[in-house]
């Protein structure tokens, strides 16, 4: 996978657990869990909208593009 | 995601058909040969006696494999496996998620298992519908075995298999957040 979910890390900077984000933007844990493992089909802007207010970060924050090495 | 789904056989739905149409003919045409003490009554009294049977176990987690046993024609069967690259405990509480706001209710979660056990109302095309979910490790992500399996029904008219590509579309949308 080329897009890596940097959820955890911006969790850990700003020491929220997952339940209180999972509260804050009204996704369920299971869902935010697999979004973390970068494992989700897709995300919709409300969603990312809403987790970059509650983290007061930015989407690139969240998400980063890595190259697949050959 | 792949899934690999195992259809029943029309086959066997014609073969079942036959048999009780014979049967069927059978009682009709010597139905003037027949009264209460004859042993063929027993018959239909039989099929009723099973069908409350059914209907009584249907809910119990107990008969599963006597739902899904390839030996109980009275049950129609739908096999199917899907495999995600997501973890099987994510994916049994994203599918627990999923059957909360489906048309199938959920009966019972066994964790150490890692199996559900759901089940679909009765409706004019089928006496309901029993699905069992077991989860499987696989090298990345999971591995789900379903088994719907209809209430009374030799043949289920694509039922089981329509509810089950519901259910499988549903998994899919609810992985986009």
């Amino acid at each position: 996978m080329a897009i890596i979910v940097n959820l955890d890390i911006m969790l850990a900077k700003r020491k929220m657990k997952l339940k209180d984000l999972s509260e804050a933007v009204g996704v369920s844990t299971v869902n935010l869990s697999i979004l973390k493992q970068s494992k989700v089909k897709a995300i919709r802007f409300s969603t990312l909208n809403s987790i970059c207010e509650v983290l007061d970060c930015q989407p690139g924050d969240i998400l980063e593009y890595v190259a697949n090495e050959i | 995601m792949k899934y690999i789904t195992h259809k029943p056989k029309r086959t066997d739905f014609i073969i079942w058909f036959a048999v009780l149409a014979v049967l069927f003919l059978f009682l009709v045409i010597s139905r003037q040969y027949l009264n209460e003490r004859n042993p063929l009554m027993l018959l239909p009294i039989s099929l009723l006696a099973l069908f409350i049977f059914n209907l009584l176990v249907r809910k119990s987690v107990h008969f599963k494999a006597y739902f899904t046993s390839p030996y109980n024609i009275f049950t129609s069967k739908v096999r199917s496996e899907i495999s995600f690259s997501i973890s099987n405990e994510l994916m049994f509480d994203k599918v627990i998620e999923v059957l909360s706001e489906s048309q199938f209710t959920l009966v019972n979660e066994n964790r150490e298992n890692l199996s559900l056990f759901a089940t679909a109302k009765i409706s004019w095309l089928s006496w309901g519908e029993n699905l069992y979910i077991h989860f499987e490790d696989q090298k990345e992500g999971s591995i789900l075995k379903f088994c719907s399996a209809s209430l009374f029904q030799i043949y289920s008219w694509g039922k089981n298999q329509r509810n089950f590509q519901t259910l499988i579309e549903e998994i899919e949308e609810s992985l986009t957040v």
